[in-house]
């Protein structure tokens, strides 16, 4: 068997994919998060559940959308609710496994920022904000985030703080009255971050093939440890990278 | 039998010229209702309170002509068409009060009103600089312990704003309201003091009997029924019509600075004198039939919609 080529995208895809299980309930937005689930869905986890923000549950879309605001992500749905048919309630209640995320900014200990950005000069600019990130992260079981790997993004101290993960580490998010999140992995184009189980500050747990330490931590915005023997992330296989290519993303809009 | 319809711009022009209070049910760019904010700019309301769970083009039309005083919404976009840059612009200048929540935090407080209990507990938004803000600038949002179990909770103040407005596909004129797809305005809609509701068309009491498990809002809450075909163009309505990607291509253009937002005002808005003109501006039937909605796919199927031509 020869080399397998494949992009960095489809690589972060395929690394999320192999995170989710069967049977799980997944929040997820659009870009890679919703190519990892689909791909996740069409191998390893057919029983998954898709739960759009907006009220939607388990679309089977056959147009590629412009968000989750955009009907061809709402085709062949098995059921439409309110806002707090999804995030008051089946968030809520914590029936959610895994919320995938996206941001700005994420720090140390997981929390995300996705509503401004300071300049050099005192003043902000102002993105996106919430939506339904803050509470995803409050309520899913698991929080998944996929992030490009630069020090203005992966960061010391965030513009803001959107969205939690464990706060300032240790104990902080339970002492501050939030529910329990079992884990937080961070998928970039570099690596896979996950938790240290005590300090619960991010720390590399697998490498992606060619790129080195050095490379991981000239671009992480603080001092980042590896896990004791790091692995080197699986490569995609062949049916990964076809379903990919031909059926979750033949245009390439995200994979590329 | 009670009739609940009205015309969009005498119903508009009983809202008070100054301070007006008004939550408004889009969703970025699907079923905002655009006509309805832009009559509330050709009719010059000012210093307007406004509630979106989801920023939208209709707020950030309202923002960008000046008409907003306080905003409190829970972050918003055009999706990947562009920014909402004239509300980004008015927080980075700090030209208006705006009051930020996450989408489940400003939804509950709607909730609460809807059922007309004084508050509801969560725990969303706990540990976050959304709730930081909202402590220092809104006496509705509160953090204390629960009777029950003694743990910190977000309480979020009811809230029944003076008006909620939303657009919808169909209603009849007692003010039942059926909507395709999801409907995440709903708490929004039932929480209003005065509950309008825009329409693509108004239908029989018949249809609405022989459909009740359809009807998401019964007329009991409904104060006015307006109909106004297109209302939410050129943003979608599920199985109606598609969103017009030239026209928010255009939007998501202009919308990054003052000048060429005014230059758009100007032109769409108030140098029309109707949401049919402003449609006639926009490129008319033509422009409509190129985003029917194929019915069982609810948006322009097979269609070319990239805003390319």
């Amino acid at each position: 068997m020869g080399t397998i080529n494949y992009s960095t995208n489809e690589l972060m895809a395929v690394t999320a994919s192999r995170l989710l299980k069967d049977g799980q309930n997944i929040v997820v937005g659009l870009g890679l998060p919703q190519v990892a689930t689909l791909l996740a869905q069409n191998t390893h986890a057919p029983n998954i559940n898709i739960i759009y923000e907006i009220g939607v549950i388990n679309p089977e879309a056959v147009d590629p959308g412009v968000g989750i605001a955009d009907p061809r992500l709402w085709h062949r749905s098995e059921y439409f609710t309110s806002f707090i048919g999804t995030l008051g309630e089946i968030l809520q209640k914590r029936l959610v496994d895994v919320g995938f995320l996206g941001g700005l900014q994420i720090d140390r200990h997981g929390n995300i920022n996705s509503t401004l950005v300071r300049m050099g000069d005192g003043k902000i600019r102002h993105f996106t904000g919430s939506g339904g990130a803050s509470d995803i992260a409050t309520f899913s079981k698991n929080v998944y985030v996929i992030i490009k790997h630069e020090r203005r993004k992966i960061v010391d101290t965030l513009d803001y703080l959107t969205t939690v993960g464990y706060l300032r580490g240790r104990e902080t998010r339970r002492e501050c009255g939030l529910p329990i999140c079992e884990s937080i992995k961070v998928i970039t184009n570099l690596c896979v971050l996950g938790i240290n189980p005590e300090s619960k500050s991010l720390r590399v747990e697998s490498i992606h093939p060619g790129i080195s330490e050095k490379d991981i931590i000239n671009n992480t915005g603080f001092e980042v440890k590896m896990i004791p023997g790091t692995k080197v992330t699986e490569q995609p296989t062949e049916e990964e990278l076809q379903l990919l290519r031909e059926r979750i993303d033949p245009a390439g809009m995200y994979i590329k | 039998m009670v009739d609940k319809v009205r015309d969009l711009k005498e119903v508009v022009s009983e809202i008070p010229a100054v301070g007006a209070e008004i939550a408004l049910g889009g969703f970025a760019i699907t079923r905002c209702p655009i006509a309805f904010a832009c009559e509330l700019i050709r009719q010059n309301k000012r210093e307007m309170t406004l509630y979106e769970i989801i920023g939208s083009m209709d707020a950030d039309l309202l923002v960008g002509a000046g008409a907003v005083k306080s905003l409190s919404y829970g972050g918003g976009s055009l999706d990947r068409f562009g920014r909402l840059g004239r509300i980004n612009e008015a927080i980075e200048n700090g030209t208006i009060d705006v009051k930020e929540y996450s989408g489940l935090g400003l939804t509950l407080r709607f909730t609460a009103g809807s059922m007309g209990i004084p508050f509801i507990p969560t725990k969303a938004m706990l540990g976050t600089e959304i709730i930081q803000n909202l402590l220092k600038a809104e006496p509705a949002v509160k953090v204390g312990q629960s009777p029950f179990d003694g743990e910190s909770y977000v309480f979020l103040g009811a809230l029944q704003p003076e008006y909620s407005v939303i657009h919808c596909q169909y209603a009849d004129k007692k003010g039942n309201v059926v909507t395709e797809g999801p409907v995440w305005d709903l708490d929004l809609a039932k929480a209003g003091r005065k509950l309008i509701v825009t329409v693509e068309k108004i239908v029989s009491t018949e249809y609405i009997k022989r459909f009740p498990e359809k009807v998401i809002i019964p007329g009991v809450y409904t104060y006015a029924v307006v109909e106004v075909p297109y209302g939410a163009y050129p943003t979608s309505v599920y199985k109606c019509y598609d969103y017009d990607a030239r026209a928010l291509k255009l939007y998501a253009r202009i919308n990054n600075n003052q000048q060429d937002f005014d230059e758009y005002l100007s032109k769409y808005v108030l140098g029309t004198k109707d949401h049919n003109e402003f449609i006639e501006q926009m490129g008319g039937i033509a422009r409509l039939n190129s985003i029917a909605a194929d019915p069982v796919f609810g948006y322009a199927w097979g269609g070319k919609n990239d805003g390319d031509d």
